[in-house]
This record gives structure tokens, C-alpha cells and sequence, in this order.
């Protein structure tokens, strides 16, 4: 017994996240009996991950706050102020909390023609399937899972999204739902291929698909490397979360917010912060992909914290330019969104892979 | 006690352990589900844009109900409506709160005794109720804030207003504030159309000689009733013929009203189609034929839509209003403007609305004793609670939705409440992403307007003419008064015209600012929609100094305008006019010039020509397929003829034509506002009614205010048909008064607006389109609803 926890412990100490700042804060512990165990295992690599950055705690932050800063960004873009009078003195910056709580408490309606039992799983199903790829993503050198396949199987989770948001519609049974439904399943084979092309580029680049590996290699950030990858990469990013030039599944004006036209309370309440975890998730892909990663200059005290820091730093600056598109752009019919997809983003994805086989070819020799 | 609705929502929010945290949460998420029923919802609109931001409480505007749980009801809910409204506040989750804002929704505002509205209380249960035809922003701000404080649990359940004492005048200003003019309707009053009027116009009197030849043996009488108006008197039978005569060889291509009048006392109707050609002698003339049939239970007449489709909307209304049969229009079987449950054939005079009168009351003077609209439906229930969906009706469409599955086509009903569709219903068949056919369903802000009309003096008429389209007042106005100062043949001051002139085209300015902020929304582009009501916040603006009022002034009178403009608004004025553009930029480097925009309207529901002379478009719109044809320039009125200015024309034909055609329209109006207003800052003060029509009032000749039943209480028309066309915002309004000579009050008004005359342009150029293309065609057109369904 004593011996499994010894070599528990052994395990978790070796793979501590360093941070110099709290370090003397941490030798003083071990008077307080069970509270260091309890520090280490929060300081143990993985767990970290998953529950501080980039899991829980950040992308709890992140779908708390930044429609917040959406919708602010929005406001001064708009020349307006966006939320405000929630807590004036911040700007109203818990306005989610309110909006979050209020869908908490509220009713959630399951209509006659809908079929129960899916129509209450897919919210909170999708929910956390879309939380499934955090596992896999590095912040900085702190990973969850580290495997040589994450971006792979980031890449496979991520292609799962749209069978979810098919499920929503399909349980709803409602016309629109239907159409916006529909429109889901095509718009995903139009920006698919490209986007997957546009990462395949990438692991060509870099000749390995482990995300912390990648990160290491980019001395020069990816995106000087191959800024065709990179483009596909983003536009496929807004058509994957339903962005402004591409919302036109859940077109607002159309079809009524589309899959999710019948959802309400908490229910509806989940579904609408997906598309901002959908937008974390593959900001934090294309920061590992093209940004470098948490690379950066270093931060004194901060230890491997920094990299952490560089991380959300660009994941959310990705974010924002990617949420900000909203306020510029109208709305694409859906056959020009498909032909955008099948046809220049997908000659766009085959240059990338181009210059990245001679990038590769070049660096060979 | 039993529990109210409305308690329920309170008591909901009250249980449980989180109470403070549920009460706060809902406190500040009140989602509003805009339920933009009729005008008040463009202040609504204002509210939610940049000028006053609504969003800064926390108040999301969200379309969908399921997810919204606020409504705010704009204004009048019709017959029709009242189901959509009950259905949308069932769909809603608990808790849910209503707003009432608008006088109509309270006790029917202005439409009062219309035939079609009901109370919004009647139907749902209601938390707050805000006055004002239309709200301001700022009272609508300050009923979220009560439904806030509701939440909290604050005691002030209702909104207090303390007692007011009215300035007290001497006795006899005070009883000039009174409308003491009786009305009078003549018993037995002889209606007629073809008065004849001598007028300077040589054309007329050749082209009557050349139709006499043309018509030979066809026609009764011809006569000329006013300058370019021509009335032919014809026998029903002989109605087509004449027509088709008409149609080939003169070029007459388009129907611009169409018209029935019910004369009880001689046991007839007179059905007049009023006819035009877009030739260049033909333009602004207009041709009225006539003819008379029996008053019988179902009376009958030959249609003419298979001729001229334009008129097919028209007659299929009359047959709605008058329960005229025209035969060979295939819309005759049900309803089409009304609600099924509204009463049958309404404007026939049989059918009588109810009266105001006024009572001295302690303390306020004046008190409309009015009866509010109260709905009961046909069952015995008397409250919203006991209410079946099924006792408020809404068309069905069956018929149509068996065809489609035969022909495996997708229909989806879209509308009346939905984010995109404004307040009518579309049902849209479609086959994959392609539009088959849109079947319109008009009506749900049909208010009666004409026959109001019929029951008020000629001067209250004035604000009721407005308040179809708030969104361009002044046009309305115009049109209205321009006819009845044709017929008295008053002149109007010159000052009062140029005056005029720029509030008309800063109201077409405001006009395209709403149109063009409400495309963007439906694009989903957002900033657009806050740009573009910026600057038509500076439109308002300079309303609110020339009148006192943002949307609703009923500032032009017969004469001449209320009272004179003082300097420094036009020194304003004239700064709007650079001020304007630079906003203006900023606005078509994000929205008009933006490339996802161009790409989705560019040769996207394309109306040629031919085909929009024959669905019978009118204004900018008709204007952008190719047709010149601008009242302005055609009969020019006012001083549009003094300005310097040039009517714009395209001939695309696309979404992007028209956007562009009136993007350029409303730069030709800077111009025309900067001229005039340099023109009225030479003139001397004063003097802006026409003292013919003060008589002894004189001295009133700067401001009405005080005299104004003294001078316009008892104004009578000459007897005949007075009929003026006026170039609105959106496209020409026709305004047809009918007078015996002896009543005070019309006995009959017919009002054409541009917007129902687009809706056939906006049906025909979204078939064949892809389904998203729909609302792109539908917002180029700048449909607004309470507009076309008056
Ligand atoms: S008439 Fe129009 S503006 Fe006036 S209260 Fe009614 S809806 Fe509002």
C-alpha cells in the first residue's frame, strides 16, 4: 500500500509544472499535513491540464467571458457600448453569468413532435464531446495526454461536431431546424477536406503529429512558413464554428437560429456557449499549428507558466479576430459558402500541401 | 384569491432556494422576443440601435421565442395576429414577462374603432403597459426598467404619474382646443366621379377627343375632372373591352388603384380602375373607368388581373372589403386581407363603426369617452386564460400543402412572427434550394385605415394618414393633403412650400436609413443596421426641432405646415446636408460596398422592364428595372420643379439596382434639402398657411395651434373624386378622396401605398431565386408591412 502511493507520488513529483514564482511558498508546506499531496497533485502535469489550462478552468473562463468581449468588441465597433449596466463600474462583464444562470433556472420545453429522449441527450452529449480534444492539447509543455497522434485525434473529434449538431436538428423535428440541418451536413463536406489538407500540410511541415514536438520545432512560427495552410486553416475555422460569412446553417434572419430553433432553458443555454467552445478549441489548434505554440519570450518567475501565458495569450487573440469577423461581414448564401469550399479553399489547401512538400524538400537538402 | 398568470411568473421566480440568484439572473438576462407587430416597432428598432442601445441592460434582442423570455408588444395586434401573439408567448418558457408599448395596445390608440384590432390584454397577460403613438425610446427603456424592478420584487407594480393641472387659459382658448364640430354625413348623398372641373390642359381635351374615336360605342361619358384626370363612364359588360382598347392602343400598361364604392341609397357599387401608361405623354396622367353594378347579396364583375396583373392584389382585397365578386380572379375564394373571423364586407356602409364623443370631466378637460376594443371570441370565454388556441383564427393553407407533397416540394410557413419576415406571413414551396413559389399573406397589420377615414373629420384625418408608415410621415401626409388642397384650389405660401419640400425629402432620407438598416439584419450584418439608424438618428433629430415630434408630426395641414421653422433649425439643416456624408462613408465602406454583400445581391432577383410595369412596382424600384418614372418629375409638386435635381434611373434591375438606385436617390434629396433650405433663408418669416383657407382667422397664419377646429372643422370638399399622387419614399402613394359636397367627413378614401403595390415585385422576383435570396429580395425592396396593409 505505502508503496503504491510511493510510487504514485514518485510519478506526480516528477512531472511537476515549475513555477519559481510560489516555489518558496511551496517548501514552507509540508508542515500542513495533507495539503502538499493535494498542491502537488494540482501542480502534476496532467491534471493541471485538464483541470487549469487549457482545461476547465480557462475554458470555463473563456465561454464566461468572451462572449462578453464579443459583444463589447462588437458595441465599440458598432459605436454603441455593448452591456454595461450589470455592473457598471466593470462594464458588465458578468453579463454571461446572468444570461448563463437565467437559462440555469429556467424552463426547458420539450415539444410534442420531438423526440424526447435525444432531444434532451445531444446538448449535453455534444457538450462534452466538445470538450473531448482539450485532453490532447499542449498549453505551453503541459499536456493532458501526450501521444504521438494528438493532432490526429483532435482532428477526429473535431470532425465529430457536425453529426452532433445533425442530431439537434434531427430530434427537433421542426421545419427550420430541418433546413438548417441540412445546410450543417453540406456546409461540413465543403470545409472538411480543405481543413483537414490544410493540418495534413502542417504535419508534413513539422514531420511529427505530437502538438508539444510541433510547437518545439516552429523557430519560425507556422504561419510565415505556409500562410496558404494557414488561410484555409482560418477560413475553415469560421465555416466550422458557423461564423459571420458562413452562419448559414443557424442563419438567424432565415431560419430562425436553425438546429437549435426549439431548444430552450438550459438545454439551449449549452448549445449556444458550443459554438464558443468550438471556437476555443480550434483557436488553441491553429496557435499549436501556426503560432508557435506557447512559445514565447520567457517570463521571470513564471517557469513553464509563461508558456501557458504565451498560449491563451494568442488562443485568444485568434479568437477574438476570428469572433470580430462578425461585425465586418454579412452572410453567404449557402451555394456560394460551397462553392468557396469545394473550389478555392480546396486549391488553396493543395498549394499549402505544395509548399510544404518543397519546404520539406528544400530543408532535405 | 386565484392565481393570475401573472403572479404565477412572479411566484416562480420566488421558490425555491437560489431565489436572490434566480431573480438577479432574470433580472438582467430579459431577452426580448421582438414581436414587431405594427409602427411602434421602429422606435423599437432605434432602441435597439447604436442611439440608444438596449443592450446595455442586458436586453438581447432574440428572435426566437423558445429562447426569449420577454415580449414586447409593438402596438396594435390585429385579429389576425392575436393567435401568432398567443402562440408566441406560449412557446415561451417560464418565467415570461409582456410589455405592452403604444397607445393601441392599450385602448386602440388612434384605431380606436376599427374593426380589426383587439387588446393585447385580452390575449395574453400583460405587465406593463407604455403610452405613446409611438413610444420614445426612452419610455421603452423605462419599461424594461419597470420589468426589472417588477423582478426585484419592488412594489411599484405600476408606473405612477402624478397629476398634472393643464395650463388654464382664458375661456375661450380653452374651448378652441375642443374638436366641437358635429359631424355631419349627409343621408342621402350624391356620390359622384366624374365632376367635371375646367382645366388649362390642351392635351386632355385632345386625347378625350382621340379616345371618343378610339372607344367608340363603349363608353357612356368622358369627362375631364381635373388636370391630367380623366373619368369614362362605362357599362359593366363593356368594362374588359374598353380596357383591352385602352391597353392596345394606347400603351395604358399599369392599374394604380382600384377602387369600389358603396352607394346604399341607390342600391349600387361603382367599381373605378385607375389606369396609366409609363409612355412619356401618358406618365402623368391618370384614366379613371368606371362603371356601376347592382347592390346585390353577391355582386359580380368581370376581372381585370388576366389584363393588367397589377390589379389582381387590389380587386382581391375589395372582394375581402366590399364582397365584390370579380370573376376570373383566382384568389375569390377566401380571404386575403382580413382575418377569418374579422366581420364580413366591412366597408359597406351598413357596417357602422362606433362614435366618439367627448365628456368634461373634473379636472381633465377633454376625455375621449371611448369604449377600448375588447376581443371575444366566438366561444363563451371572456378572459386569455379560458381561451382556446383555436378561437383566434389564422389562415390555413391546406389546398397548398397537399399540391406541394403531390409535387414533393418542401413548404414552410414563415412568418408572422420571425426574425425575418417582418409582420406578414410568407408560405414559401420550394424544391431543394430552389424557390417554387411564394404565397403572400398580408393582413396582419390591416387596421382599417379607409374605413376610419370614412368616420372622421377631413383634419383627423391628418395623423391618421401617417401613421401607416412612421418611417417616411411626411410623404404620407402630402399625399393626403395635396388632394385636399387641389380640390378646395388653394395655393400654398411659398415658404410653407419650400418647407415642405425639405421635411419630404428628409423623411425619404429617414425612410431609405430604415430600409437600409433593416437589410443588414436580415444579412445578419449587424453593424450595418447601427450605422445606418445613426444617421437616421440625425434625420429624427432635426424632426424633433421642426416639430416636436421624432416619427409622428402631422405637421402638414391643407394651406401650408402647423407653424413656421425658426433659424437656427435651418442653420441645422443646413449642416445635416455635409454632415451627412461623412457618416455616409463610413456606412457604404462597411455595408454597401462590402464584397460578401455585392456577391449576394448582384443579379439576384432580376424584374425586367416588362415585368415590373406588369407586377405594377412603383417608386425607386420600378425605377432601378429601367421605367422613368418620378412623380417629382412627372407632375411635379411643390417646388420640386424650382430645384436643380435629376431622378435617378438604372436598368439592371437587381438587388444591387435598387440598393444602389436609391443609395443615389437619397444624394439627390441632400441636394434638393440644401437648396431648398438655402432658398428659405432668404425669405421673410411668417406667413406659412394660405389665407384662403383661414378665412377669419388670420392672425393663425405663422401657428395653427389654438384655431385649429376654428378653420379646419368644418371643411367640406367640393363634390367629386380628388386624386393625388405623391412620390413617398418607397414609391408612389395614391390618395383618392371622394366627397358629396355636403358631409365634413369623406365618403370614401382610398389609399394606395407603394409597398402594396411591391408585393406582387417582391413575389415574382424571388421565384426561381435560392431560398436565402428571398430575404435579400424582400429587404431590397424595403417592404414595410403596417405600409401595405394600412
Ligand atoms: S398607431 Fe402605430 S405608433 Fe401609434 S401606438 Fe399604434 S402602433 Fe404605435
Amino acid at each position: 500500500m505505502t508503496e503504491m502511493i510511493n510510487t504514485l507520488m514518485e510519478t506526480v513529483m516528477s512531472n511537476q509544472v515549475s513555477i519559481p514564482l510560489i516555489e518558496p511558498m511551496l517548501d514552507s508546506l509540508p508542515e500542513i499535513p495533507m495539503l502538499q499531496y493535494m498542491v502537488a497533485f494540482m501542480l502534476w502535469k496532467p491534471l493541471f491540464a485538464l483541470l487549469i489550462c487549457p482545461g476547465l478552468t480557462v475554458g470555463g473562463i473563456t465561454l464566461l467571458f468572451f462572449p462578453w468581449i464579443e459583444r463589447k468588441l462588437c458595441g465599440r465597433a458598432q459605436w454603441r457600448v455593448g452591456p454595461h449596466e450589470i455592473v457598471w463600474w466593470l462594464g458588465g462583464v458578468i453579463q454571461l453569468l446572468a444570461d448563463s444562470l437565467r437559462f440555469l433556472f429556467q424552463e426547458v420545453i420539450v415539444h410534442k413532435d420531438a423526440h424526447r429522449p435525444y432531444f434532451l441527450q445531444f446538448p449535453f452529449l455534444s457538450f462534452m464531446i466538445f470538450l473531448l480534444p482539450l485532453l490532447f492539447i499542449p498549453a505551453g509543455t503541459i499536456v493532458a495526454i501526450q501521444t504521438p497522434y494528438a493532432i490526429q485525434i483532435i482532428l477526429a473529434l473535431v470532425c465529430l461536431f457536425p453529426l452532433f449538431i445533425l442530431g439537434l436538428g434531427w430530434a427537433s423535428n421542426s421545419r427550420f431546424a430541418y433546413i438548417g440541418t441540412v445546410r450543417e451536413a453540406f456546409m461540413y463536406f465543403a470545409y472538411e477536406i480543405p481543413f483537414i489538407m490544410a493540418v495534413i500540410a502542417m504535419i508534413i511541415l513539422y514531420k511529427t503529429s505530437d502538438p508539444l514536438l510541433m510547437a518545439s520545432r516552429q523557430s519560425i512560427p507556422g504561419i510565415i512558413l505556409n500562410p496558404v495552410a494557414a488561410l484555409v486553416f482560418f477560413i475553415g475555422a469560421a465555416m466550422a464554428t458557423g461564423r459571420m460569412p458562413f452562419e448559414i446553417p443557424d442563419s438567424d434572419q432565415e431560419l430562425c437560429a436553425g438546429p437549435h430553433v426549439e431548444y430552450s432553458g438550459i438545454a439551449f443555454g449549452l448549445i449556444y456557449v458550443l459554438c464558443y467552445e468550438k471556437g476555443y478549441i480550434l483557436s488553441a489548434l491553429m496557435t499549436i499549428l501556426f503560432l508557435g505554440g506557447g512559445s514565447g519570450p520567457a517570463i521571470a518567475g513564471l517557469g513553464e507558466l509563461s508558456g501557458v501565458f504565451w498560449f491563451v495569450v494568442k488562443t485568444y487573440l485568434v479568437l477574438t479576430t476570428l469572433y470580430m469577423l462578425r461585425a465586418v461581414y454579412p452572410r453567404y448564401r449557402l451555394d456560394q459558402g460551397l462553392k468557396l469550399g469545394w473550389s478555392p479553399m480546396l486549391c488553396l489547401a493543395l498549394i499549402g500541401l505544395a509548399i510544404s512538400l518543397v519546404e520539406v524538400g528544400v530543408m532535405a537538402i | 384569491m386565484e392565481e393570475t398568470e401573472k403572479d404565477r411568473n412572479i411566484r416562480i421566480l420566488h421558490s425555491g432556494v437560489f431565489t436572490p440568484l434566480r431573480r438577479w439572473a432574470t433580472k438582467w438576462s430579459l431577452w426580448p422576443c421582438h414581436f414587431l407587430t405594427s409602427c411602434c416597432g421602429v422606435e423599437l428598432a432605434h432602441t435597439g440601435a447604436c442611439g440608444y442601445d438596449m443592450e446595455r441592460l442586458g436586453t438581447l434582442n432574440m428572435g426566437i421565442s423558445r429562447q426569449a423570455n420577454f415580449i414586447m408588444v409593438e402596438g396594435t395586434i390585429t385579429r389576425k395576429m392575436a393567435r401568432a401573439l398567443r402562440i408566441v408567448w406560449e412557446q415561451m418558457p417560464d418565467p415570461k414577462f409582456v410589455n405592452v408599448i403604444g397607445a393601441c395596445g392599450q385602448r386602440g390608440g388612434i384605431f380606436w374603432n376599427s374593426y380589426n384590432i383587439t387588446r393585447p390584454s385580452d390575449i395574453v397577460p400583460v405587465d406593463f403597459f407604455i403610452p405613446g403613438c409611438p413610444i420614445t425610446p426612452e419610455s421603452l427603456l423605462r419599461g424594461v426598467r419597470a420589468v426589472q424592478e417588477k423582478i426585484e420584487g419592488r412594489d411599484n407594480t405600476t408606473m405612477r404619474f402624478k397629476h398634472v393641472e393643464l395650463p388654464s387659459g382664458d375661456g375661450e382658448q380653452e374651448q378652441n382646443r375642443a374638436p366641437t364640430t358635429p359631424k355631419i354625413f349627409a343621408p342621402t348623398p350624391l356620390v359622384r366621379v366624374d365632376v367635371s372641373r375646367d382645366a388649362d390642359w390642351a392635351f386632355g381635351k385632345d386625347m378625350v377627343k382621340n379616345l371618343k374615336a378610339q372607344l367608340n360605342g363603349l363608353y357612356t361619358s368622358i369627362t375631364i375632372t381635373d388636370k391630367n384626370r380623366i373619368a369614362i363612364k362605362t357599362m359593366p359588360e363593356n368594362l374588359v373591352e374598353t380596357s383591352r382598347k385602352l391597353s392596345d392602343t394606347m400603351g395604358v400598361d399599369h392599374v394604380k388603384s382600384v377602387n369600389v364604392i358603396d352607394v346604399p341609397h341607390e342600391r349600387k357599387f361603382m367599381v373605378e380602375y385607375m389606369v396609366s401608361g409609363y409612355t412619356e405623354e401618358l406618365m402623368p396622367v391618370i384614366l379613371t373607368i368606371f362603371t356601376e353594378i347592382g347592390r346585390e347579396a353577391e355582386p359580380e364583375i368581370t376581372s381585370l388581373a388576366s389584363l393588367w396583373e397589377s390589379a389582381n392584389y387590389s380587386e382581391r382585397e375589395l372582394h375581402d372589403f366590399f364582397g365584390v365578386q370579380f370573376k376570373g380572379n383566382e384568389g375569390m375564394k377566401g380571404k386575403f386581407l382580413l382575418a377569418p373571423d374579422t366581420p364580413d364586407t366591412p366597408l359597406r356602409k351598413d357596417f357602422k363603426l362606433e362614435e366618439e364623443h367627448y365628456t368634461i370631466e373634473e379636472g381633465v378637460p377633454l376625455t375621449p369617452a371611448i369604449t377600448p376594443p375588447h376581443y371575444t371570441p366566438p366561444s363563451s370565454s371572456s378572459s386569455y386564460s379560458e381561451f382556446e388556441l383555436e378561437d383566434l383564427k389564422m389562415p390555413t393553407y391546406e389546398d397548398v400543402l397537399k399540391e406541394a407533397e403531390k409535387n414533393d416540394e418542401f413548404v414552410a410557413f414563415i412568418g408572422p412572427h420571425h426574425s425575418g419576415s417582418g409582420h406578414l406571413r410568407w408560405v414559401m414551396r420550394m424544391k431543394g434550394d430552389i424557390i417554387k413559389d411564394v404565397i403572400p399573406d398580408p393582413g396582419y397589420v390591416h387596421r382599417s385605415m379607409e374605413k376610419i377615414a370614412e368616420n372622421r373629420l377631413y383634419i383627423q384625418n391628418v395623423p391618421l394618414t401617417e401613421r401607416p408608415n412612421i418611417s417616411d410621415p411626411i410623404n404620407m401626409n402630402l399625399g393626403y393633403v395635396r388632394a385636399i388642397e387641389n380640390a378646395l384650389g388653394i395655393e400654398v405660401p411659398e415658404r410653407a412650400m419650400y418647407i415642405r419640400t425639405i421635411m419630404a425629402e428628409l423623411s425619404r432620407i429617414g425612410a431609405f436609413f430604415y430600409d437600409m438598416g433593416i437589410f443588414p439584419l436580415f444579412m445578419g450584418h449587424s453593424t450595418g443596421f447601427m450605422y445606418s439608424f445613426a444617421i437616421r438618428e440625425m434625420v429624427l433629430e432635426l424632426m424633433v426641432r421642426m416639430t416636436g415630434s421624432r416619427c409622428t408630426p402631422s405637421f402638414i395641414i391643407p394651406g401650408g405646415i402647423r407653424r413656421d421653422i425658426s433659424d437656427d433649425v435651418l442653420d441645422r439643416t443646413r449642416k445635416f446636408t455635409t454632415a451627412i456624408y461623412k457618416r455616409l462613408k463610413k456606412y457604404e465602406n462597411i455595408f454597401v460596398y462590402n464584397p460578401v454583400l455585392i456577391s449576394r445581391m448582384k443579379e439576384v432577383g432580376v424584374l425586367t422592364r416588362e415585368e415590373a410595369i406588369r407586377c405594377g412596382i412603383v417608386g425607386p424600384f420600378l425605377r432601378a428595372s429601367g421605367v422613368e418614372y418620378d412623380v417629382r418629375k412627372a407632375e411635379p409638386y411643390e417646388v420640386y420643379d424650382k430645384l436643380d435635381w435629376e431622378a435617378t434611373t438604372g436598368d439592371a434591375g437587381d438587388c444591387l439596382g435598387r440598393i444602389f438606385g436609391r443609395l443615389e436617390e437619397i444624394k439627390q434629396s441632400v441636394e434638393i434639402v440644401r437648396q431648398a433650405v438655402d432658398a428659405v433663408q432668404g425669405m421673410p418669416r411668417g406667413g406659412v398657411i394660405s389665407e384662403e383657407i383661414l378665412g377669419d382667422y388670420k392672425a393663425a397664419s405663422d401657428d395653427i395651434r389654438g384655431y385649429l377646429y376654428n378653420v379646419y372643422g368644418n371643411l367640406v370638399l367640393p363634390k367629386g373624386e380628388w386624386t393625388s399622387v405623391t412620390e413617398a419614399a418607397r414609391g408612389t402613394v395614391l390618395y383618392s378622396i371622394i366627397s358629396d359636397g355636403e358631409s365634413n367627413v369623406p365618403y370614401r378614401v382610398r389609399i394606395i401605398t407603394p409597398c402594396w403595390m411591391n408585393l406582387r415585385g417582391i413575389i415574382e422576383a424571388s421565384k426561381g431565386e435560392r431560398v436565402a435570396d428571398f430575404w435579400t429580395v424582400y429587404a431590397s425592396f424595403g417592404y414595410f408591412p403596417p405600409e401595405a396593409d394600412r
